[in-house]
């Protein structure tokens, strides 16, 4: 176990490396010259300017600027917005609102998602199967923004069931709507994940076998079809924890919540590239560690998997 | 026979019980294998699964009706979706206007059909793209293994670890000035390949350890040979689906580049900017934003259940009785 978690986190290194480089080029390749944007309408002061460029690296080869970068990472420091705020400030208001989107959602998904395909997968072709799977499939093909803004329309305007926006206190029933939508399209994969690993599993020969053992309904199910369901299904969740994070840029415009997704998506229009990258790099590094626990959990739900 | 029946039943000398004569047992109907059915290949048995799939019957239509309007909007309606007069600005539906006016003054219907074509052809082109790209990255990385999988392997694990929608956003960022939706499909297709290369990868290695490959190779046939006569055409089954599912997909995620103002340009008429567009006025004229959503969710369901229905035909283990 301990060799292979040690093998996993050597092969996570050159993939962080290659996907925070190739962000960074994507980013800097960006056109237009953030310094000469900061002067606005006067003319360009070219002393100042250079100062500026020096400031940030600018002046250095790119392959420069990435280790630059990349040496600074490691200590947290990211450097100054060009507005001029520390991006550690910056990130650091940002975050803890979207992870407490995410985690909502990423509740949402995994109790309502789970719950509703056993229930679907063990009563397949009942009434509420199909209720559940056709629901499924509407919030698949429709667009997250358009459940949000239907949402938000109906529930909050039409209705007043849900404040329309968030507000910067971003209260538990203020989020609420906002990680539903979220988790919507998500919830709906492991819906249609989970009744297909159950209706495949139950008909089993194992399951023939526990019954024929005498072993309880009950028992069948908990020990024998969910724990061998679940497994596909805890790969999914934990990939989507990650990708939760970055995802909610839509979520987060739709109800004006300040979090990780909106400041991404303002600092990509403004060209603030600084930002964005360190952002992305942080994401990143969830997701690689999500994916490294979810791999861990293998162990623990299939004892046929044994880590050497 | 008489003889028979007469000590039917009477253990003989030396048998501890009754043995039946050779006549009477019906070997023949045991071995006998129904052979009346012609023989088929996976894919005719596929094709036979799905013509009796209500599924596929019903997607099929809804995808035919699609591509119809996409090829020959012009039969549905006789309005330019261009033509807008901002007299009718966010007015009611009227005779030939069944769907009203957007804010600009469009004709929201003309609007909808027109965007079809956009919306389809994006899935489609980036589909396309996608699916060869990525079976011939994943099955490279499969059957060579070794350093090529490990290599082309990390490169799929830098892909997949970029949050789709945020690479998505920086490259077309700096494409802002093109109007062609190629730009949109690159991108899509950029940050999209790593999923099926993924899955072309697991399933030619599953195909290559089996035994068709080792009787090709004793008649001869290359390694090279085997991969695209053999392995490759066994291991499109997972590959179909997904990319049947991910055609969706990718024309969902045109509509929410488009949605974030980075995707196709206000000059393209497409169903993603229209929504974008229609937003704005969400509080009052809720009705256009509904009609080109509507029209997107109808297409990407169809390509959705048209997947479903491919999976259960191709994989017999999830066939349901």
């Amino acid at each position: 176990m301990g060799k292979y978690l040690l093998r996993r986190i050597l092969q996570m290194i050159p993939v962080v490396l290659g996907a925070t480089l190739l962000v960074y080029a994507l980013v800097f390749a960006l056109p237009g010259d953030p310094v000469k944007a900061m002067f606005g309408d006067k003319p360009v002061n070219e002393a100042v300017a250079a100062q500026i460029r020096a400031e940030y690296n600018l002046d250095k080869p790119f392959i420069i600027q990435y280790l630059l970068f990349l040496r600074n990472a490691f200590t947290l420091n990211f450097g100054n917005t060009f507005a001029g705020q520390p991006v550690i400030g910056e990130i650091a208001r940002a975050f803890p609102v979207t992870i407490k989107l995410a985690v909502m959602a990423f509740c949402f998904e995994a109790i309502f998602g789970v719950v509703f395909g056993i229930i679907s997968g063990l009563k397949k072709g009942k009434w509420y199967d199909s209720v559940i799977l056709i629901v499924s499939l509407l919030l698949i093909s429709v667009p997250t923004f358009v459940t949000g803004f239907a949402g938000q329309y109906f529930l909050g305007v039409q209705w007043s069931l849900i404040p329309v926006t968030v507000s910067s206190n971003t209260t538990f029933t203020e989020m609420l709507f906002p990680a539903m939508v979220l988790g919507s399209v998500s919830m709906a994969y492991i819906i249609r994940l989970t009744r297909s690993e159950i209706s495949s599993n139950i008909a089993q020969d194992y399951v023939r076998t526990a019954r024929a053992k005498g072993m309880s309904n009950g028992s069948v199910m908990m020990r024998h079809v969910l724990r061998n369901s679940l497994i596909p299904v805890v790969t999914y969740l934990g990939q989507d924890l990650g990708a939760l994070m970055g995802g909610a840029m839509i979520t987060e415009q739709i109800f004006n919540i300040h979090g990780v997704g909106f400041l991404t998506y303002q600092s990509i229009l403004k060209g603030e590239g600084n930002l964005v990258v360190s952002i992305v790099t942080i994401l990143l590094l969830v997701f690689v560690i999500c994916n490294l626990i979810v791999d861990m959990l293998y162990a623990a739900l299939d004892p046929r998997i044994r880590y050497e | 026979m008489t003889d028979n029946n007469q000590n039917l039943y009477e253990t003989l000398p030396g048998q501890e019980r009754y043995v039946a004569p050779i006549e009477e047992t019906p070997l023949q109907a045991v071995d006998k294998v129904d052979d009346s059915a012609p023989a088929t290949s996976m894919w005719a048995d596929a094709w036979r699964t799905l013509r009796k799939n209500p599924l596929f019957i019903i997607s099929g239509l809804l995808i035919i009706c699609v591509v119809f309007v996409a090829l020959f909007p012009g039969v549905l309606t006789k309005q330019d979706p261009n033509y807008c007069n901002l007299d009718n600005s966010l007015s009611d539906p009227a005779a030939g206007h069944p769907f009203g006016y957007d804010m600009q003054g469009c004709d929201v219907f003309a609007r909808t059909v027109y965007g079809t074509r956009t919306s389809l052809s994006v899935g489609l082109l980036t589909t396309i793209i996608v699916v060869l790209i990525g079976t011939l990255i994943g099955a490279v990385a499969g059957f060579f293994g070794g350093w090529v999988d490990a290599l082309l392997s990390r490169i799929i694990d830098i892909f997949y670890s970029i949050p789709f929608l945020l690479g998505a956003i920086v490259v077309l960022q700096m494409f802002r000035t093109s109007s062609s939706i190629w730009k949109v499909v690159l991108v899509l297709a950029l940050f999209g390949w790593v999923s099926t290369a993924r899955i072309a990868r697991g399933s030619v290695m599953e195909a290559k350890n089996l035994e068709f490959n080792t009787a090709s190779t004793a008649l001869g046939s290359t390694p090279i040979r085997n991969l695209f006569s053999h392995i490759i055409p066994n291991a499109l089954a997972p590959i179909i689906v997904i990319g049947t599912t991910s055609l969706g997909s990718y024309i969902v995620s045109e509509a929410t580049l488009s949605f974030l103002g980075v995707g196709l340009p206000t000059t393209t008429v497409s169903w993603g900017g229209d929504i974008s567009q229609a937003q704005v006025n969400l509080m009052t004229n809720p009705m256009v934003l509904f009609y080109p959503s509507m029209a997107l969710a109808i297409t990407v369901l169809s390509f959705i259940m048209m997947g479903d229905a491919v999976k259960d035909a191709l994989d017999p283990k999830s066939r349901t009785a």
